[in-house]
């Protein structure tokens, strides 16, 4: 879950080929159509590797399937042709890799071990949970970047160097001693805000801070260098001398150039909340796909950490031809290529 | 500081909304005893499944018998008393069973129960790939079940088996409504569509989150003995799932909670000086805490290694660190709440350093190595235990560290905790790569569980270590009904693992804690198993 790829290759920027002579009748469709079809063809090959590497990993992890379904039970012949029989072990193991990609390609996702329910099931009512909690984690962590790095940029040297501190802090504390401080004082202490409860938006809070938090630190630091970094350059003596205000400049122009660092850590920081959404929702009691994801890894439950590994893979293939879209949009150097 | 009239009112407005909508969370749990109320209770373990004929989970009892009710029940004495079974009978050569079921009884989805239900229950357990576990072990001697009329259900066994009502009291004897039996969509799993005929009803389970059940308002069928009978108390109860103890008790502690279940030694303290809380613990069932020796390889096929091992730790010393004081030493293999535990083993052995240095010595590990650690031939005195991490409760984990450091200072043996993955756990027990196998088990009949761990080639026989005439015991005292029969036979099985043959080093009984708000009645201990009772008879007093 919490593979990580350096800030350069997980989105480097794509430059795109010169365009032929369709691209030049359909114009502006096909510059936008065109990467992401390749996009999307690149994804299918990288999902299928990862279902491929998922299946392997757990073919060669030690522990004996059958063993893992006996557990501390009878062990018996019998009892172990059974097992066998229900879960169609037997089959040679190149016949049980391309049944289990041919399953995978009508979407069904199997029958987890463990708790002997359709993995689709279990997933359908995790991914919800986790999907609102990343995306609140996320939403938190830019906001707090973005307003601690606009409060701070290029001001005085003493309040920069207590915001770096801050994020410095925010970086290096697990989330799991973030959560459980933010719990004793936010929770049990002032009462502000309830451990769990699924139905209730203010039970989300402090589950997305103790999250959202160490995006905010690297977010945070990121963005102020790339804001004082542009506030130094030529462009920016130029607005200044046209008599732009300082903080038109940064909104205007110093932010999209700080961005663009920021953006390319997207693509690591997706990985840090899939990642920490399997501490935070054990901590907090939260339904999600972390939780569910322990149980498997743990116990060996191969159909769900395989369906995981799949989603994960098609979160980061998702995340990353965004990201490719989103430097376009934030870089007109990428659109005025010809 | 001045406050002006309109800040005064916004004040109190604030501070009675508050109250108000902690009134609408709590509120519903100060309701009528009788009436209604209800009440959340964190517990730490979630259950793999709702069914209660796939039950494993110890720490998933407490849930069982909200939904489910069995043939019959255990009562405060241990005894069985009726429960949907309002008599049976048992016929001289113990191999009949008639039973004299109740008439008034119905499943949630509006099904009666009777005896073809009963026997569907038992029939289920026959199907290929269902609990084939529980068809091997608990029911080995069933032959089949007969419905003579609607209330008189007849059972068969091949052979006497002394467990067979303490199977059907326990959660796997719990009763399904043929029904779900015939067309759940995950029979296996259970949940909301697999129904019993308990005091709740399961209507809601968010899986990470929480179970939700409301009271069964038909309910009149408590077992004999009960401490009410009539529906619950309740008119709902929530389960959620907290699995950090430090959450667990800062929910309860902030009233966000009323009961949490799972209180780890360095709360306990905490909850206790609370005025407004209550604590309460109980001893499990089963076998105590403890380390098999593995009597197949060295260094532990030498006895004097395993002896030596026991005297090398002081057992009260540890225990007393790692769980300040709230731990119960184990001295048997049988935990002492059962009626088979046999006290004349305590204090017969352990914490004697120079005797465990003696011991070794004459095993022929003279030398040392650099590290301090003995050495024979040429081979470090190494005992490996192989915990799989899922199953690691308890601070077992610390546990072993201690008891660690202790052999390796006062005798040089280097003890290695590993704790792994369920899978790695599983390949080093099956090839035989382990010393130390670590275990208990919380089975309300003990004999259930020293069939699974001491006969040749049983399910978890770890220690490798098989005795004739232990056997022959074991499979008298399964045979037998006679409590006072059983107790003698299993005395003598327990001075042979223990004195005898010196292959188990029993070393705390496991207990359960509750810990809920003042206010909360009624909670309590299974009698038998030792584990959290269901939510029948708890309520909300003021």
């Amino acid at each position: 879950m919490t593979a990580t790829r350096t800030p350069e290759a997980a989105a480097g920027p794509v430059v795109p080929p010169p365009p032929g002579p369709a691209a030049r009748r359909f114009g502006p469709a096909l510059r936008w159509l065109g990467p992401v079809a390749r996009r999307a063809g690149s994804g299918l090959a990288v999902l299928w590797a990862a279902a491929t590497a998922a299946y392997g990993a757990l073919r060669l992890a030690p522990g004996d399937t059958v063993d893992i379904l006996i557990g501390e039970g009878a062990d018996t012949p019998g009892i172990r042709a059974q097992i066998i029989r229900e879960w169609g072990l037997d089959r040679p193991e190149i016949v049980q890799y391309l049944g289990y990609l041919g399953r995978l390609l009508h979407g069904d996702l199997g029958r987890s071990y463990q708790l002997q329910r359709g993995v689709g099931d279990i997933l359908a009512t995790q991914v919800g949970p986790t999907v609102r909690l990343t995306l609140a984690a996320a939403a938190t962590g830019v906001l707090l970047a973005l307003a601690v790095a606009l409060g701070t940029a290029g001001r005085a040297r003493r309040l920069r160097r207590a915001a770096s501190a801050a994020e410095l802090v925010s970086v290096s504390v697990p989330p799991f001693v973030i959560g459980i401080l933010l719990l004793t004082v936010f929770s049990f202490t002032l009462g502000w805000f309830p451990v769990s409860g699924a139905g209730d938006p203010t039970a989300l809070v402090l589950p997305a801070l103790a999250l959202g938090l160490p995006i905010a630190g690297v977010l945070g630091q990121v963005l102020r260098e790339g804001l004082e970094r542009a506030l130094e350059q030529p462009f920016a003596l130029t607005a200044r001398s046209r008599g732009l205000t300082e903080r038109a400049l940064v909104a205007r122009h110093a932010l999209r150039h700080a961005l663009l660092p920021a953006v390319t850590l997207v693509g690591w920081f997706t990985g840090v909340l899939l990642g920490g959404a399997v501490i935070i929702e054990a901590l907090f009691g939260r339904p999600g796909l972390g939780q569910v994801t322990m149980l498997a890894v743990t116990g060996k439950d191969m159909p769900v950490v395989m369906a995981v590994v799949i989603l994960s893979a098609v979160v980061y293939v998702a995340v990353s031809t965004l990201l490719d879209l989103a430097y376009r949009l934030i870089d007109p150097r990428l659109r005025s290529v010809r | 500081m001045k406050l002006t009239r309109s800040g005064l009112s916004l004040i109190l407005l604030i501070a009675l909304t508050a109250c108000g909508s902690s009134e609408g969370t709590s509120g519903e749990v100060s309701g009528k005893a009788s009436g209604g109320g209800s009440l959340t209770w964190a517990i730490e373990t979630q259950p793999i499944t709702f069914n209660p004929q796939l039950w494993a989970q110890n720490k998933a009892r407490l849930l069982v018998f909200n939904q489910f009710d069995a043939l019959v029940a255990r009562g405060a004495d241990g005894g069985f008393v009726p429960w949907l079974a309002k008599s049976w009978k048992i016929s001289a050569d113990r191999l009949t069973y008639t039973f004299e079921l109740r008439d008034d009884v119905t499943f949630h989805d509006g099904t009666r129960f009777d005896a073809a239900a009963a026997k569907a229950n038992l029939d289920q357990f026959l199907v290929p790939g269902y609990n084939p576990a529980v068809a091997a072990i608990q029911l080995h001697a069933f032959d089949r079940a007969e419905v003579v009329s609607p209330t008189t259900l007849k059972i068969t066994l091949n052979e006497p088996d002394g467990l067979f009502l303490d199977f059907l009291s326990s959660p796997l004897g719990g009763q399904v409504s043929p029904k779900s039996l015939k067309s759940a969509k995950d029979l296996k799993a259970g949940g909301a569509d697999v129904v019993g005929t308990g005091p709740f009803i399961l209507d809601r389970y968010v899986q990470g989150q929480e179970v939700h059940y409301r009271r069964n308002p038909a309910y009149h069928w408590a077992p004999e003995g009960a401490a009410h009978q009539g529906p619950a108390y309740l008119s709902e109860v929530t389960y959620r799932f907290l699995s950090e103890a430090a959450v667990r008790v800062g929910a309860l502690t902030s009233g966000q909670v009323q009961v949490i279940e799972g209180v780890p030694a360095t709360e306990v303290a905490l909850v206790k000086a609370d005025p407004g809380l209550t604590f309460q613990s109980a001893l499990n069932s089963g076998t105590s805490f403890s380390y098999y020796f593995n009597a197949s390889r060295p260094p532990f096929d030498d006895e004097r290694v395993r002896r030596a091992f026991r005297e090398a730790v002081d057992l009260d010393t540890v225990l007393a660190s790692v769980y300040r004081g709230t731990a119960t030493r184990a001295w048997s293999v049988v935990a002492r709440t059962s009626p088979f535990y046999d006290p004349s083993l305590e204090k017969t052995y352990g914490g004697d350093a120079a005797k465990a240095n003696a011991l070794l010595d004459a095993a022929g590990w003279t030398t040392r190595d650099a590290e301090g650690y003995r050495v024979k031939d040429g081979k470090r005195l190494t005992a490996r235990t192989v915990a799989s991490a899922p199953f690691v409760r308890d601070r077992r984990d610390i546990l072993a560290q201690a008891i660690q450091a202790q052999v390796k200072q006062t005798a040089g043996i280097d003890f290695q905790v590993k704790i792994v993955d369920q899978g790695t756990a599983q390949k080093a027990l099956d090839d035989n790569e382990y010393e130390v196998f670590e275990n208990s088990r919380g089975d309300s009949d003990v004999g259930a569980a020293l069939n699974l761990i001491l006969p040749e080639g049983a399910a978890i026989n770890r220690t490798r270590f098989h005795d004739p005439e232990t056997e022959k015991l074991l499979a008298r005292a399964s045979a037998s009904s006679d409590t006072a029969e059983r107790k003698k036979l299993y005395g003598q099985v327990q001075r042979a693992v223990v004195s005898d043959h010196a292959i188990v080093f029993p070393i705390y009984v496991p207990a359960d804690q509750i810990a809920a708000r003042a206010t909360v009645q009624g909670l309590g201990f299974d009698p038998v198993a030792g584990t959290p009772r269901s939510a029948y008879d708890v309520r909300v007093g003021t």
